[in-house]
């Protein structure tokens, strides 16, 4: 499970608050392990979630696991104050629209991180593009924070904010995709997506369909990608190489 | 309408001995020299030596001619190659509106040394880099000088890990082309290039897969292209043009829409369609085209002819 920042092509989602659930995709081999407290977890979930969640991190740091957090944009501080601390390798942000929101929480991981005997400037942070705006600011966004090591085309809110329906092809999204391609590029950071289509993506994309959605992607220059079940790990690696 | 006709470059070292019959006998609209920079000699005062006549060779079939620089080198590369005869400079991997400046700045000193009309020296660009393509619009605003814009992609591929595999039923850069496109024709440029998977596989493709690859960059918004072989040269001439069907189409349609005009119709059917000014338009833009082609087709000709002893 282990892997450095530039072969992580596998970024499994798992509810933070299904503990369970970790044991199960431990022997998937996911380069990265995304405890997540944004859409998977129901609202009256969350809070217990944040509070297991250091228990969590430590478990799959023990196991030589790359960790990170996805947070709730709307409940981001919370949920960093609850993240950050030894075994944690960095938070995922979604949406972040202006560089101040960046900002904002790089000096919040600053002051957890010295609370908490973290080296200083060691959590990374991971931008998930997912409005217009945040699309049309990649290159300040990106440049934000020293933190900042991988940046991907979010879906579901952007196709809810740019009218497409999600089940439906979403033709702007190769768009989206290459101007997130040349701004992480640009930046020296790892640009991360698939190409799905339409009926099968997310929790539902086959095996065969994720295969294709990874190595698409891979030839339309990115190098790793989000995925919401284990069972898309593993072609997930065979489509990044 | 093309600012410029630039059908077909053909990519030429200095150093080659055959440069001059190389460039005579490809018919490219322009000619694009590179510079070897030998480190074991003083490689500017060499290339002094050499541009000159490296000039005059390669504009003896009637091309334009053009050197190629790198960005990052520029101001000492323009020093050595900047001489009378050249049409423009072609900088490789700009990444900042601030490189441009400097380098035009610096082609502006050597446009007054070297008795260059002030002004006259274009610059091109070809991009290479993600941040280049970022920054495009910033670059191509930072010159007035500025005529066309390519994508090198070969490097620029690279530069974005893009695998060179042409298995992608879409183009992996398209929407980088049509910034590129829409970037250059914003500024009164022009773009250049071929289309996907020929602008990677750089393939001495047959000659039905090299028309149709050169019409579909044409309908892009390319205007011409650099040439990987000698053999794309009459291609790119015949096809980044408007055809010879065309231009008997667009004749007629003004002919009609004119006659329709003068019976107080605004609009004219023609063989189904409907021809309005939006078409009108069109027909004339084209019809101008195919004339500024023939134009620079009886140049490039006359610039072939032989020349006759004076008596």
């Amino acid at each position: 499970m282990t892997a450095n920042k530039n072969s992580r092509r596998s970024w499994l989602i798992v509810p933070a608050d299904q503990a369970d659930a970790l044991t199960s995709v431990q022997p998937q081999g996911a380069d990265v392990i995304v405890l997540d407290l944004e859409y998977s977890v129901p609202p009256k979930n969350k809070e217990s979630a944040r509070a297991g969640l250091s228990a969590q991190i430590a478990q799959l740091a023990a196991a030589s696991a790359q960790v990170f957090v996805r947070v709730d944009r709307a409940t981001r501080w919370a949920d960093v104050r609850a993240a950050i601390g030894r075994g944690l390798t960095g938070i995922v942000l979604p949406s972040p629209e202006e560089p101040a929101d960046i900002v904002e929480i790089d000096a919040l991981i600053t002051e957890l991180e010295k609370a908490r005997g973290v080296e200083v400037g060691s959590t990374e942070i991971v931008l998930m593009l997912e409005s217009a705006k945040s699309f049309w600011n990649a290159d300040t966004l990106g440049r934000a924070s020293s933190r900042i090591t991988a940046m991907g085309v979010g879906r579901i809110d952007l196709s809810m904010m740019l009218g497409a329906v999600p089940q439906n092809e979403f033709r702007l999204y190769r768009f989206l995709m290459t101007r997130t391609l040349v701004a992480a590029r640009m930046l020296g950071k790892q640009p991360l997506g698939a190409f799905w289509r339409p009926g099968s993506r997310g929790g539902l994309a086959s095996v065969a369909d994720t295969l294709r959605a990874a190595r698409e992607a891979r030839l339309l220059g990115f190098s790793g990608c989000v995925c919401a079940v284990a069972e898309q790990v593993e072609p997930v690696h065979v489509g990044f190489v | 309408m093309p600012p410029y006709i630039r059908r077909s470059l053909i990519a030429l070292s200095i150093d080659d001995p055959k440069l001059a019959d190389k460039a005579f006998d490809s018919w490219a609209d322009a000619i694009v020299l590179d510079i070897v920079k030998d480190s074991a000699q003083d490689w500017q005062q060499t290339l002094k030596a050499q541009m000159p006549a490296a000039i005059t060779a390669a504009s003896r079939g009637g091309a334009e001619v053009f050197v190629r620089l790198n960005a990052q080198t520029a101001y000492a590369e323009l020093e050595a190659t900047v001489f009378v005869g050249l049409t423009g400079v072609v900088f490789v991997g700009v990444a900042e509106a601030s490189e441009l400046s400097l380098a035009c700045a610096k082609i502006d000193e050597l446009e007054r040394e070297r008795g260059i009309p002030q002004g006259t020296l274009e610059v091109d660009l070809e991009i290479t880099t993600a941040q280049g393509v970022w920054n495009s619009l910033e670059i191509a605003r930072a010159s007035s000088r500025l005529g066309t814009m390519a994508i090198n992609e070969q490097v620029l591929y690279q530069n974005l890990d893009i695998p060179f595999e042409d298995t992608l039923e879409v183009e992996p850069i398209e929407f980088i082309k049509g910034q590129l496109i829409t970037v250059a024709t914003a500024v009164n440029g022009q773009a250049q290039g071929m289309s996907y998977p020929l602008c990677i596989t750089q393939k001495e493709a047959d000659e039905a897969t090299l028309k149709k690859a050169i019409l579909r960059a044409r309908d892009t918004g390319f205007k011409g292209a650099l040439c990987a072989y000698p053999s794309w040269v009459k291609h790119c001439n015949e096809g980044f043009r408007p055809s010879a069907d065309e231009v008997e189409y667009y004749k007629e349609v003004r002919t009609v829409f004119a006659e329709g005009l003068k019976r107080g119709l605004a609009s004219v059917p023609l063989n189904g369609k409907m021809i309005d000014v939006p078409v009108d338009l069109r027909a004339e833009v084209y019809l101008e085209w195919a004339d500024r082609v023939a134009l620079r087709d009886q140049q490039k000709i006359r610039a072939h002819q032989p020349v006759q002893a004076v008596t």
